[in-house]
């Protein structure tokens, strides 16, 4: 069995070494993949669209759809995981780890959801730290919506940046007071707003120009397609974001 | 020169995945896996897509395994063998 598992490893190494040997060599002008629509998003992307930054241009604009049963995906996992039923994984005895690396038995008291919060003191250098930083993270979160059509970044770098940084202060200040940041009745809404402004931009494009997430194409509409792609950023952004905060929420509590 | 660093880096990035295959202590191969996401997060920059970078930075070593981390704390830490 542990040969055949090695071999197997070894088939499927040579099988990739091969495709990837295959492929042209990073940055050739005339590789299949520029030679299709990419050289047109290129040469018209930025006067079509009014974006800089090619990769939101074609995430939103050129391959709209695609995007939106992205978010919808991404939906579809929280509710997935949310529709689990809580305390799922205290079958066993639970064990928390602690930093020293030992490993001590939890209360078997289900009423004492999170021990790891009492039981482990967050270090003071982790305290300092995540509060010092938090302020910068947030910052750069809201450049990175705020410029995502100009420069590298965008909803989705957005919502992962929060993310992150809603998991790192509920670390350090808990739970329940990170909780409180998104009380429950916005959460039901914003863990939504993903696919909800999708839809609602992409039935604005309808009537707009009469195609599903349509962009109207004339000079003269600049500002209402801006408006569209903001719209849709912030969804995705602060969609995104709620996600994976329910998401750690929901495997902690 | 930029041959060589993406070369050692997806050196490393091999003998990372090695590694975190090989522990037993899954604490200890949810802290190489966020290092695997670290050094992959170096190369995607490094191969001018710094969008992928910043999401990977922040989803592939911060939040996964944060996530694997609590999981941890719910199971085992050690793997039965």
């Amino acid at each position: 069995m542990r040969w055949l598992g090695i071999a197997l490893v070894f088939v499927a190494a040579a099988t990739m070494i091969a495709g990837v040997a295959d492929l042209p060599v990073h940055g050739t002008p005339d590789a299949p993949i520029h030679r299709h629509v990419g050289a047109r998003y290129l040469e018209h992307g930025v006067a079509e669209t009014g974006m800089r930054n090619m990769v939101t241009a074609v995430l939103l604009v050129y391959r709209g759809f695609d995007t939106f049963l992205e978010v919808v995906v991404i939906f579809t996992a929280l509710v997935a995981v949310l529709a689990l039923p809580r305390g799922a994984g205290k079958a066993g005895p639970a064990r928390v780890v602690s930093p020293s690396g030992s490993t001590a038995a939890a209360t078997s008291d289900a009423d004492a959801v999170g021990p790891q919060q009492a039981d482990v003191p967050v270090s003071p250098v982790v305290f300092f730290v995540v509060r010092l930083l938090a302020p910068f993270i947030a910052i750069f979160a809201l450049a990175s919506l705020y410029r995502g059509h100009i420069t590298p970044g965008g909803g989705f770098q957005s919502a992962a940046i929060f993310g992150a940084l809603f998991i790192a202060l509920a670390l350090v200040f808990g739970r329940e007071r990170a909780a409180r940041l998104v009380p429950v009745p916005a959460r039901v809404w914003l863990q939504a707003l993903g696919p909800v402004l999708f839809a609602l931009v992409a039935f604005v494009g309808w009537c707009l120009t009469g195609a599903f997430l349509g962009y109207p194409a004339d000079a003269a509409a600049h500002a209402v397609r801006e408006a569209m792609v903001v719209t849709l950023e912030v969804g995705i952004a602060v969609g995104g974001a709620v996600i994976l905060a329910q998401l750690f929420m929901a495997m902690e509590g | 020169m930029s041959d060589v660093f993406d070369a050692v880096m997806l050196l490393l990035l091999i003998a990372i995945a090695v590694t975190v295959g090989r522990a037993k202590d899954l604490l200890a191969a949810v802290v190489k896996f966020a290092l695997y996401g670290l050094v992959l997060c170096l190369v995607w920059q490094h191969r001018g897509a710094p969008d992928v970078a910043i999401t990977e930075a922040a989803v592939g070593a911060g939040v996964t395994s944060v996530l694997f981390l609590l999981t941890i704390a719910k199971t085992t830490r050690a793997e039965k063998s």
